[in-house]
């Protein structure tokens, strides 16, 4: 078959993930990156000399297996670390529940606070397991073509069907009643603590706008922990240099497969012509011709840059109409040394996510502020500290916090970003503090990244993560567009391989590998 | 010497009337047993201020299966509905009042805005489409999807095939209303809020959630699909109050032979040898029948009325942590005479219909915030209407009476009791507060009121939790997973007990689908074991 050339957009995870696929198959590839350094939200910015953060991922330990496998990421310098501990979550009361690896060795921590909760912890790793075991397999899948099923979708269907009867009546049962179900349903039915319900509670809601008590963010949990070892409390692995260690991983493998990376090329328009892709336009003016081109930025930026006219008014309206209510900032601060935690008595604990999430109401009146287009009083927080694991990340003896922020939307009401930046800072220190007192005058610098510049600088349509919210309506065969979910978007030739495909977000490489699977398939029959 | 019947049903309210009727309309010997003097459950009237009789709980009808009133013939029984015209939603200067009249509503909507008068248009055509597609699915007995076998899932091969042919805009509308927050699915097509807020309203009714939980784009259907006479959105009340469905169904039910008893409680579901083979009532008394229909929810069902030990653990946790989350309250106003609306002042017709207290989407949602942290809403959601206005009998001539369903009234199970005088009181207050900042001239006009909390209609009809759907319509709660998980086919655990009620599918609602399918599914299956044997 003739190889032909492919331009990818974008080289975050996902695009860099595609290209090295679809370049190792021997086809011309070249990625053309707006911005001047490859990793998209991967990427690691330094805070202050000598202080290197994650720009917005600060774990990766949802990467899919075989991503790794098939492109040699090791061989590439990828090295991954994963404490003990997974997510750490100080309460108002001074104490803390420390969620391990090890569900035993939790449940037997828990087990001092509640033995009922001890014994429904057991359970509730067990299920969530089952549940996320049964998800993989639909994450691999390319969604069906509800309009005419191909042979290769009947036989994906007797997959599905034959996992989704491995897993018995019951589980089966359970998987369909849990996951349009709210997370505050699914951990309040099973836990009496709020120190176990908030936390557990907040893995349904991050990087969306909605709080626990919306339908459907039991899924987004469930979902969190599809295809790595996360279970109850979650993935916490990171990459020795930071995520941008592993953006440079994937970009070292896709060059060694011989596919072209450009960065500062910005593509300004998507051209098309009778329905097919003809090429692409960049910034500088400049015209690509191709056939084929993969897109790993969001649906609707990648839909408006194409011909309005081309795509025809239903088709821009339902693009306008994807829904990218962007509710998450970063904040990233440069500490002279180690914080204490209240609860903390080994800094071993701090190793993984620390979750300050204290109950279901902290985290849904966090999620109740975006609704109405203000930043939250108290945000609900993730934050890592990524020199415990790789203390290369920081000057001797110093440190460095990244604090996922949630509840920021994207529109403030009546104010900017611009105006609210120092505030957004403010507001998580402080928040930060009263679990970890004289946090405050550990810090040598900080960054503060608004959800706007999530827009702007990385290129996320409403400051969004996930590229799409992660709700019922925008998911699986749905996502990112009823009719448009098999990678194939809108245009002969035009592919969409980012978050904003099924899988999803996350730093899974799922879309780009399903994506690369699907334009291999095509480009075959042509 | 207990008394025997072919069936005995529990509960005197629609859905159980309604399986008497046709179980006796097969012939089969039936007595209906009703804890409460007067029939109906929540759809039923009560002459609480002397000489104003009011629809105490339950107040529209719409959703009501037409074949139910042909097969029953419940016209000839005096049913009677007489239709509400439109929708006001009265505001600090202005107003939006949408009335049945497309021609005129499509005006008023340009008042506010040309975009969503055209959309307008185009949105009720999409949704009556969608409507005739969905109608099917609440006749449809749900499959267990615990099971693989095609058999369970036949009944909805015609569906799936149905959905496969729709076009591409039905598919995804059908998708996003499955899935999506009524506010996310009106936002798409339109911008003026009162008019996206009263839209959402019918979303978040007798539910436990806001405009912008997923989910409740769902119900926004089922205003396109109430249909009285075949008309489609078309809404009413019954001559004589809510309590006159009731009747109508409760005389068609004795006319086919049907035995009803008021002011008798069932106690206990007796079983033998793990069968149910009939009910013990308040006082010792039984009363066996071959099968027993419960028109009650499933933790009346199984929890209260069974013995300990019977369920296996599994099923018996299915059914605690089955959400009810009732949070409607129903505030009845005596009014001695017509009050006067500050933005459209006069008497006109636009008091006839519903007036909705919903200016915006973050009204709605405020509302529904307020409750989520127990409190009753600051400002609630008011559906308001005076049915004294369509049928004057309900009240001494020159007076009124005013309907209003409130939300939310949180009914937190561990929070404070909200049917305390003193809490009743204040929420009542809260409602006249209300309604006085668009009837400046309420408060003069009020001679009694019946103020009722979630609570307080748990009381009185035994609803567990006050939720006036028999369980919480919450995407998990739905279709095969109503009233519990892998027993959506009225049949349960335990054999010859079987369930009528709200709780099952197709939900709640003055709908009666679901007391017509369990005895006709019923009446089907003694049909197959005859033939069996």
């Amino acid at each position: 078959m003739a190889k032909s050339q492919i331009v990818v957009i974008g080289a975050g995870h996902n695009g860099l993930v595609v290209a090295a696929y679809l370049a190792k198959a021997g086809h011309k590839v070249t990625v053309l990156e707006r911005s001047s350094e490859v990793g998209g939200i991967l990427r690691n910015t330094e805070i202050a000399p000598g202080f290197t953060a994650p720009g917005i991922g600060h774990t990766v330990g949802r990467l899919r297996e075989s991503v790794i496998r098939d492109l040699k990421l090791t061989q590439h310098g990828l090295e991954l670390r994963t404490p003990d501990v997974r997510m750490f979550a100080p309460q108002p009361d001074g104490s803390a529940v420390t969620f391990w690896g090890d569900a035993e060795r939790t449940a037997s921590e828990i087990r001092t606070r509640s033995p009922k909760d001890a014994d429904a912890y057991l359970a509730f790793d067990k299920k969530v397991r089952v549940i996320a075991s049964f998800l993989a397999y639909i994450n691999v899948a390319t969604p069906p073509d509800a309009k005419s099923p191909s042979l290769a979708d009947a036989i994906m269907g007797l997959k599905l069907g034959k996992a989704f009867k491995d897993i018995g009546a019951v589980a089966g049962r359970e998987t369909i009643r849990s996951l349009p179900m709210a997370v505050a349903d699914l951990v309040q039915e099973i836990f009496d603590d709020e120190a176990l319900r908030g936390p557990l509670s907040t893995r349904g809601v991050k990087f969306t706008a909605t709080g626990p008590w919306a339908a459907g963010t039991a899924a987004v949990f469930l979902n969190d922990s599809a295809g790595n070892d996360g279970g109850a409390p979650g993935e916490a692995t990171f990459a020795k240099g930071g995520s941008g260690a592993l953006a440079a991983a994937l970009a070292k493998a896709a060059e060694s497969y011989g596919a072209t990376i450009r960065t500062g090329a910005e593509v300004t328009e998507i051209r098309t012509r009778n329905g097919r892709v003809v090429g692409v336009t960049l910034a500088d003016g400049s015209e690509i011709d191709t056939k084929a081109v993969v897109t790993a930025t969001d649906p609707k930026r990648t839909l408006n840059l194409c011909d309005p006219v081309e795509l025809g008014p239903h088709m821009v309206w339902r693009a306008n109409n994807i829904r990218t209510p962007g509710a998450t900032a970063k904040v990233n601060l440069a500490l002279g040394g180690l914080p204490t935690f209240n609860g903390a008595d080994d800094p071993e604990r701090l190793k993984g996510r620390i979750v300050i999430g204290t109950s279901i109401d902290h985290v849904e009146k966090a999620k109740d502020a975006v609704k109405y287009g203000h930043l939250a009083e108290e945000p609900w927080l993730e934050a890592t500290i990524p020199t415990l694991v790789d203390p290369s990340l920081a000057p001797e003896g110093k440190h460095v916090m990244s604090v996922l922020v949630e509840g920021a939307p994207r529109h403030l009401r009546d104010s900017t970003w611009d105006a609210e930046r120092d505030r957004l800072g403010d507001v998580t220190v402080k928040t930060l503090e009263r679990f970890a007192p004289g946090l405050g005058e550990l810090i040598e610098a900080r960054e503060v990244i608004t959800t706007e510049d999530f827009e702007t600088e990385y290129g996320l349509s409403g400051g969004h993560v996930y590229h799409a919210e992660p709700g019922l309506d925008q998911f699986f065969a749905w996502r990112p567009l009823a009719g448009e979910a098999r990678y194939q978007l809108v245009f002969d030739g035009l592919y969409l391989a980012g978050s904003g495909a099924h899988p999803g977000g996350g730093v899974t490489g799922g879309p780009g590998a399903n994506a690369a699977r699907a334009i291999l398939s095509d480009l075959d029959k042509k | 010497m207990a008394k025997r019947y072919d069936a005995v049903v529990i509960g005197g309210g629609h859905n159980g009337l309604i399986s008497a009727a046709y179980l006796a309309k097969a012939g089969r010997s039936v007595v209906v047993l009703e804890k409460n003097p007067i029939l109906g459950g929540a759809a039923t009237t009560v002459e609480h201020v002397p000489g104003f009789r009011f629809s105490a709980m339950s107040y529209v009808v719409s959703l009501l299966r037409p074949e139910i009133i042909r097969e029953l013939e419940l016209p000839k029984h005096g049913l009677e509905i007489l239709p509400l015209d439109g929708t006001i939603t009265p505001l600090d200067d202005d107003y939006l009042w949408r009335v049945n009249d497309h021609g005129k509503t499509i005006r008023e909507i340009r008042r506010w805005s040309k975009n969503d008068a055209e959309a307008y248009e185009e949105y009720g055509q999409l949704m009556a489409e969608m409507a005739r597609f969905i109608k099917p699915i609440l006749s449809i007995v749900p499959p267990d999807p615990g099971k693989i076998s095609p058999r369970d899932w036949l009944p909805l091969g015609p569906l799936a095939k149905s959905f496969k042919e729709l076009p591409q805009k039905l598919q995804t509308t059908f998708i996003q209303l499955m899935t999506m927050s009524a506010a996310d699915f009106l936002d798409q097509w339109f911008e003026t809020e009162p008019l996206k807020a009263t839209m959402s309203a019918s979303g978040i009714i007798g539910t436990f959630q806001g405009p912008r939980s997923p989910g409740t784009a769902y119900v926004l259907l089922h205003h396109y699909m109430g249909e009285i006479d075949g008309a489609f959105r078309a809404w009413g009340i019954p001559k004589g109050g809510t309590g006159g469905i009731s009747y109508s169904i409760a005389n068609a039910a004795l006319s086919l032979g049907a035995e009803i008893r008021t002011e008798t409680k069932v106690t206990n579901i007796i079983t033998k040898g793990g069968r149910a083979i009939g009910v013990a009532l308040e006082g010792g008394e039984e009363v066996h029948g071959d099968v027993v229909m419960s028109s009650l929810d499933s933790r009346w069902t199984f929890i209260h009325l069974l013995d300990k030990g019977i369920l296996d653990p599994e099923f018996e946790s299915d059914v605690m942590r089955y959400k009810y989350r009732g949070s409607s309250g129903k505030v009845n106003l005596a009014l001695d005479g017509l009050p006067e609306l500050a933005c459209k002042p006069g008497r006109g017709e636009w008091l006839r219909g519903a007036i909705s207290f919903s200016p915006s989407l973050d009204y709605m949602e405020r509302a529904y915030d307020d409750a989520k942290y127990g409190h009753f809403s600051k400002r609630p959601y008011i559906d308001c209407i005076m049915p004294t206005l369509v049928d004057p009998t309900m009240a001494p001539p020159g007076k009124h009476t005013m309907s209003c369903f409130v939300q939310h009234a949180p009914n937190h199970p561990a929070g404070p009791d909200p049917s305390t005088p003193e809490r009743r009181d204040a929420s009542g207050e809260t409602v006249i507060d209300t309604l006085e900042e668009r009837f400046p001239d309420i408060r003069s006009k009020i001679v009694g009121k019946l103020v009722l909390s979630p609570k307080d209609i748990e009381d009185w009809t035994g609803l567990s939790e006050g939720n006036i759907f028999q369980g919480e319509l919450s995407l998990e709660q739905l279709f095969f997973n109503r009233p519990v998980p892998g027993w959506a086919r009225y049949r349960t655990p335990v054999p010859d007990l079987w369930m009528c009620g709200s709780a099952t599918h197709p939900g709640g609602g003055i709908m009666g689908a679901n007391g017509r399918l369990a005895a006709l599914e019923y009446l089907k299956e003694k049909k197959k074991g005859r033939r069996a044997a």
